[in-house]
């Protein structure tokens, strides 16, 4: 059947450089019917189908995700994701049990949970990239124990201790261990990205923060003001003010915070290349990409969530067109070295916590 | 056999390899056969039984593999149904025609708004109930010691009021307790110094009450004390944190199976929301206790307003005169005065 002819690894031609461009294929229609079933079926099953649910949803973008002609594809069976799931839930349930009943043992349970979230991360990003193949081959991933609890705890602590002045040297660890430890058909996959440019994306975004929080403090002082200290009337305004400053800073983060994201992705990208010839591409527009993801949230919230799927599929489209491979030789010497891979709980968990580095 | 293949041209991957070649599918008497592109070369043959094809997702290309690890793939979705059709009877490729989009789908919009309306309107509540119901004696009996044991070591520390003032008031709380239907026995009054919760009260699942010094010290009279134990009381009685620790957990619970793909924006604010649905809860409940407050005090021959005195001195004291925000598991004290006011009145007019 396969006339054996095991490809060399040298064959090519090296010179010869090429951008192929992702694309993602899907469509809001097309997808809102997978998108509602899904919920459907989830209600009516009282939950079960939501493993079913999620590999269908994901073989739908990783389907449309294109590359060179050539689609991605998921592999996860709804089997390990719903094991996975009840694991993940029941260890839910057992914290929230010792928490309510025995309230300073949950103290330590919550240095116990700390402690293996480097693990679950770890076995989680190895599940999603062993799950993950294009072109036949799947990929893989090789990060160790330390290097997630640099960067999924230690990194945003500190980010968060400086109040984000060193959260591009976080950035740069939690990128340099998620994509510089994928590999593909056990080829390795390189990313450095520079702090010098990551603090390049960091500076606009910090100001905004600071411009914002700043106007923000001036208007409260301006609304205040006119009452002086005692204020007669403590009214229904006052309650919801609050609110409205929680609101204001929320947005205030949130945009700033998607500025900083696309062009840190960006400079990660860019920074990255497989096997040592094919260069990573990444153009995302910073303001095109936080007015999609605001007007997306937007249109969800106001649609009472109807117009999810189209957002969906939208952000999807933009970020696959903004990603590109500058592919050197060709892309037909890759030998699948990954087997199988067991029950999907780190990845659950990091759906549950809501750790989202999609390869 | 009538359920043969026709032709469908692809991309077939050698095992494990990432080589494309162009390529074409067919089937012959139960044997599926891929050819090159020129229909020459055969690049694969296996049983159809044993091969495994990928359900249909949208038009995301389709899988077959072949028992040698080879893959065929192809985007002619459409024949490969009229195949497996033929083959296996309409069973095959259910959910996507659930799927396709159709005027179908707007019943299934309608279907899941009822549904979700019901499981937080109906489903929800008699979930609760029947946790509450189903929860052994066992369960708040060691959920309480657990918190008072916590609570001793972290925040309070042993009562320093006079021997004589505690015995006087556990007598009239025993007396208070024994009008409830769950008798005196059923709840233990314990007194500690409050520490930084100051003047404070608060119940625990399985009848344990705590009076802080502080309180005690600052209440005019026994009635307001009594107030605040009757109010605690009715905490008890009506299992308060069982149902709101259940409602709770039914309502992340909800969030996470029904949330499916929402956006992570959109999960940030359905949690903040429930959040918010939490403390309007939580106000409820304590205006639900304020009330039975009122009615068990009028039933012992006490001041009915015992409550809304310590509440007094508490607005005078702190100077809380802040209106009601949905940010507080507290209603506003101004408001809560006046709404024990006026049901001790109701009360006294029956």
């Amino acid at each position: 059947m396969n006339d054996a002819t095991q490809p060399s690894l040298a064959e090519g031609a090296p010179g010869e450089r090429r951008l192929e461009r992702f694309s993602f294929t899907g469509t809001a229609g097309e997808y809102f019917g997978i998108w509602i079933v899904n919920i459907l079926l989830t209600i009516l099953t009282l939950g079960i189908y939501s493993a079913w649910a999620k590999v269908r949803r994901q073989r739908y973008f990783y389907g449309n995700t294109k590359l060179a002609g050539r689609s991605f594809d998921y592999h996860a069976r709804p089997m390990q994701i719903l094991i996975g799931r009840i694991v993940v839930l029941a260890a839910l349930l057992v914290y929230n049990a010792v928490a309510t009943f025995f309230p300073i043992a949950s103290l330590v349970l919550l240095a116990l949970l700390i402690a293996v979230t480097p693990w679950l991360i770890k076995r989680g990003l190895r599940f999603n990239a062993r799950v993950t193949s294009y072109r036949n081959v799947r990929l893989d991933f090789h990060g160790g124990y330390w290097g997630a609890l640099l960067s999924f705890v230690i990194g945003p602590a500190l980010a968060a201790v400086t109040l984000g002045f060193l959260a591009p040297l976080a950035s740069r660890w939690a990128w340099r261990y998620t994509l510089g430890n994928v590999s593909y058909g056990g080829r390795k996959m390189d990313c450095d990205p520079r702090l010098k440019a990551l603090y390049g994306q960091w500076w606009l975004p910090a100001v905004m923060v600071l411009l914002g929080t700043a106007l923000l403090g001036l208007l409260a002082v301006a609304v205040f003001f006119p009452f002086g200290g005692a204020f007669p009337g403590a009214d229904l305004g006052l309650a919801f003010l609050p609110v409205a400053v929680f609101i204001a800073l929320a947005l205030i983060y949130g945009v700033a915070g998607l500025f900083y994201r696309a062009g840190v992705r960006n400079v990660a990208f860019n920074a990255a290349m497989l096997d040592g010839r094919h260069q990573f591409v990444s153009t995302l527009g910073r303001r095109r990409y936080a007015w999609i993801s605001t007007t997306n949230f937007l249109a969800t919230i106001c649609t009472i969530g109807l117009a999810r799927p189209w957002a969906a599929v939208r952000m999807a489209r933009y970020t696959a067109t903004a990603t590109a491979v500058l592919v050197s030789g060709v892309l037909d010497d890759y030998l699948n070295q990954v087997e199988e891979t067991g029950p999907a709980v780190g990845a659950e968990y990091m759906d549950v916590e809501g750790i989202d580095f999609g390869f | 056999m009538g359920s043969d293949c026709p032709t469908i041209t692809g991309v077939w991957h050698p095992p494990r390899s990432s080589r494309a070649v162009p390529s074409r599918f067919t089937t012959a008497d139960g044997m599926a056969t891929v050819t090159d592109a020129e229909g020459e070369a055969a690049l694969a043959t296996g049983a159809v039984d044993g091969l495994a094809i990928s359900a249909r997702v949208g038009a995301v290309p389709r899988r077959i593999t072949f028992e040698d690890g080879s893959v065929f793939e192809t985007e002619d979705n459409d024949a490969i149904d009229r195949w497996l059709g033929a083959l296996y009877g309409r069973r095959a490729g259910l959910v996507h025609r659930l799927e396709r989009f159709h005027p179908r789908l707007v019943l299934f919009v309608v279907l899941v708004a009822l549904l979700c309306v019901g499981l937080y309107r109906y489903a929800l509540p008699v979930t609760v109930e029947a946790a509450v119901a189903l929860t052994p004696p066992a369960a708040p009996r060691l959920m309480s010691q657990g918190v008072l044991s916590s609570l001793d070591k972290a925040v309070l520390s042993p009562s320093r009021l006079e021997e004589a003032r505690r015995a006087a008031i556990t007598e009239e709380f025993r007396a208070l307790a024994a009008l409830t239907p769950e008798g005196a026995d059923a709840f233990e009054l314990n007194f500690r110094e409050g520490g930084i919760i100051g003047p404070n009260a608060f119940a625990l699942p399985d009848g344990t009450i705590i009076l802080t010094d502080e309180l005690v010290r600052l209440a005019q009279g026994e009635d307001a004390v009594l107030g605040v134990l009757a109010h605690e009381i009715g905490h008890v009685v009506h299992e308060h944190s069982l149902r709101r620790l259940y409602r709770a957990a039914g309502v992340t619970a909800l969030i996470m199976f029904i949330g499916g793909d929402v956006g992570s924006g959109v999960e940030e604010v359905l949690v903040q929301g429930s959040g918010l649905l939490t403390l309007s809860y939580s106000r409820a409940q304590e205006n639900e206790a304020d009330r039975y407050s009122v009615e068990l005090m009028a039933k012992a021959g006490r001041e009915p307003t015992g409550l809304a005195r310590l509440f007094e001195v508490l607005r005078d004291r702190y100077d809380d005169v802040s209106g009601n925000d949905f940010l507080s598991t507290h209603p506003a004290t101004p408001d809560r005065i006046e709404d024990i006011r006026r049901h001790a009145q109701e009360v006294e007019g029956r």
